[in-house]
């Protein structure tokens, strides 16, 4: 039986007077990358920062690997980065890094390595005697997330990873994620759903500070009712609804989005749906853009029955 | 691999030196003061010494340092300490409102801190925080006496030995004056802001509190007691005393320092970061 690195009971957190967390009941395993999506003011950043023992709770109890957030056993174990959280700016990247490394319990010459082999991690060794003011967005956010690699914690709670970066850093970011992931578990909080299906295997969706799902994804296989979604070039939707609900096997079509459309189809009565979708979009002459199976992580979380 | 609470209370607290020391920053303030202290040496504590070696017999009469609050400085067998004494009883406590300012605030804006919580206790980073603050100032006071020795024996060599005691009695005890208002700017740099907000606190609680106290005094007596808990409320009397006999008044600063640090301690380990 597994242990659950995270256990949050009636967790409940108010800031003068308004209710930040309401309540949360959950117990999180180790394992693949934990998503924490929700809309802003949803208590995503309240939760992690409970979590990293950098606000106390109002009320409710919560323990990481069996100790309450912040205790001296988790050092070394449980790191982050916290949002829009910077750096000294009064010394090196390199100083910087070597002693969170020697709070964590390294002798000088052990953090000196562990330094490098952080920031070769995020591919930034160059940049280590700069001072935090010359780096880029994209770099500092790499550097903050160096910090929260150093010493191979079990946990590591990124909050907003991606925030505010360009597409060459979210990918950077995101393979530096799928890399460390064998070894350790990432709880990631973020807006980019995209980035979260890509990486995570587990949803938590927390709303006005409520927990309103906890979403397993990737075991569709296993399910009476599969989806594909098929973003089109221009198209007449009502055409295609009512081409793709003549194919055997299809239960309901939708058009959540202008040219994106949702199938829902029998797996039993039609396992290779894709083909005939393709064969179809290819028969009337219409362009697809491209082809996915399940739905969307917007559409699970946010639009569901 | 080491670790425990004195492991990184005194890795936070050499990181603090080497804040004010090795960085560009505590570079530039370590050398303004440099100038400054040249500047107060070489007129006002020169000056005032000469005048005391040239005229000892007149101390006693020499109603000038009587009148400005200087009147043990005949107690002082070395004239040049006895100028330093009280010259370090009123800069010293006020560089220290400015020195230990920014123990916690400017990182805790920043978000500094919690990369360090996440790796000390906040027990560990607000007392290596103060230890690194006194240490700063205790190196400080130390210089600025080994200067004051170098102009005695620049007058006199043979006062080396009775100079050397006369510094070491200096320099501890004006160490335990400062250790309550770094306790205070520890305190405050726990919940305010910025610097600029530490530093107006640790103004207006220096300058009214004892006032606010009197007139509540006034009232209701036994309030009066509480003049012992604003730091340097024994500052004019430490200036009457002389050499090692200023440890007698030690009691009030430590007892002081631990009441500061205990409502610090209480601050920090409740302040959301």
């Amino acid at each position: 039986m597994k242990v659950p690195i995270i256990q949050c009971q009636k967790l409940s957190h108010v800031y003068s007077g308004k209710v930040a967390l309401n309540g949360l009941n959950f117990e999180l395993e180790a394992g693949e990358p934990i998503g924490l999506v929700g809309p802003n003011g949803a208590g995503k950043t309240t939760l992690l920062s409970i979590l990293s023992g950098f606000l106390r709770p109002t009320s409710g109890a919560v323990r990481l690997f069996g100790h309450p957030p912040g205790a001296a056993r988790l050092i070394g174990k449980v790191t982050a980065l916290p949002q829009d959280a910077r750096l000294d700016p009064n010394f090196s990247i390199t100083e910087q890094l070597i002693f969170y490394a020697r709070l964590q319990g390294f002798n000088k010459q052990q953090a000196v390595v562990e330094t490098g082999r952080v920031l070769e991690a995020v591919a930034l060794q160059i940049i280590g005697a700069e001072k935090p003011i010359a780096l880029s967005h994209g770099m500092a956010k790499r550097v903050a997330i160096a910090q929260a690699l150093i010493g191979k914690p079990a946990l590591v709670l990124l909050d907003e990873p991606t925030a505010g970066l360009d597409p060459i850093s979210v990918r950077m970011v995101r393979n530096i994620i799928a890399e460390q992931a064998a070894a350790m578990t990432f709880i990631i909080s973020s807006h980019d759903l995209t980035e979260l299906d890509r990486l995570c295997h587990k949803i938590l969706l927390l709303e006005n500070g409520v927990l309103q799902s906890e979403q397993l994804l990737g075991d569709a296989q296993y399910e009476d009712i599969r989806f594909i979604t098929l973003q089109m070039e221009t198209c007449p939707a009502m055409e295609v609804i009512t081409k793709f609900q003549t194919l055997a096997g299809v239960t309901e079509v939708s058009n959540p989005q202008k040219n994106e459309f949702i199938v829902a189809y029998k797996p039993d009565l039609q396992p290779d749906m894709d083909l005939q979708l393709m064969q179809c979009v290819n028969a009337n002459h219409w362009q697809y853009r491209q082809l996915s199976h399940g739905k969307t992580l917007e559409e699970k979380l946010f639009f569901r029955d | 691999m080491s670790s425990g609470f004195f492991y990184r209370l005194l890795l936070i607290s050499q990181f603090e030196l080497k804040r004010a020391f090795l960085t560009r920053k505590g570079l530039l303030s370590m050398g303004t003061f440099a100038v400054v202290w040249y500047f107060i040496l070489l007129y006002p504590l020169r000056f005032a010494a000469d005048v005391l070696v040239e005229g000892k017999g007149l101390i006693q009469e020499f109603s000038f340092f009587d009148f400005i609050g200087f009147n043990s400085l005949g107690q002082w067998p070395i004239p040049e300490f006895g100028v330093f004494w009280h010259f370090a009883l009123l800069i010293f406590p006020l560089l220290s409102i400015s020195l230990a300012a920014d123990q916690t605030c400017s990182d805790r804006e920043r978000g500094t801190l919690r990369f360090m919580v996440l790796r000390s206790s906040r027990d560990s980073l607000f007392f290596g925080r103060f230890l690194g603050a006194m240490l700063i100032q205790a190196l400080l006071i130390g210089s600025t006496a080994l200067t004051v020795l170098a102009l005695v024996l620049y007058r006199d060599a043979s006062l080396f030995s009775s100079a050397s005691e006369n510094l070491l009695a200096i320099t501890v005890s004006v160490a335990l004056a400062i250790l309550p208002f770094t306790a205070m700017m520890a305190a405050l740099s726990a919940v305010v802001k910025s610097v600029r907000q530490a530093t107006v606190w640790a103004i207006l609680i220096w300058t009214f509190l004892a006032g606010i106290i009197s007139v509540l005094a006034y009232y209701l007596p036994v309030l009066a007691a509480l003049k012992c808990l604003v730091p340097g409320y024994q500052l004019s009397d430490l200036a009457q005393l002389s050499e090692w006999r200023t440890l007698k008044l030690a009691y009030i600063p430590l007892l002081q320092s631990v009441i500061l640090l205990a409502a610090g301690r209480w601050i920090m380990a409740r302040q959301a970061l």
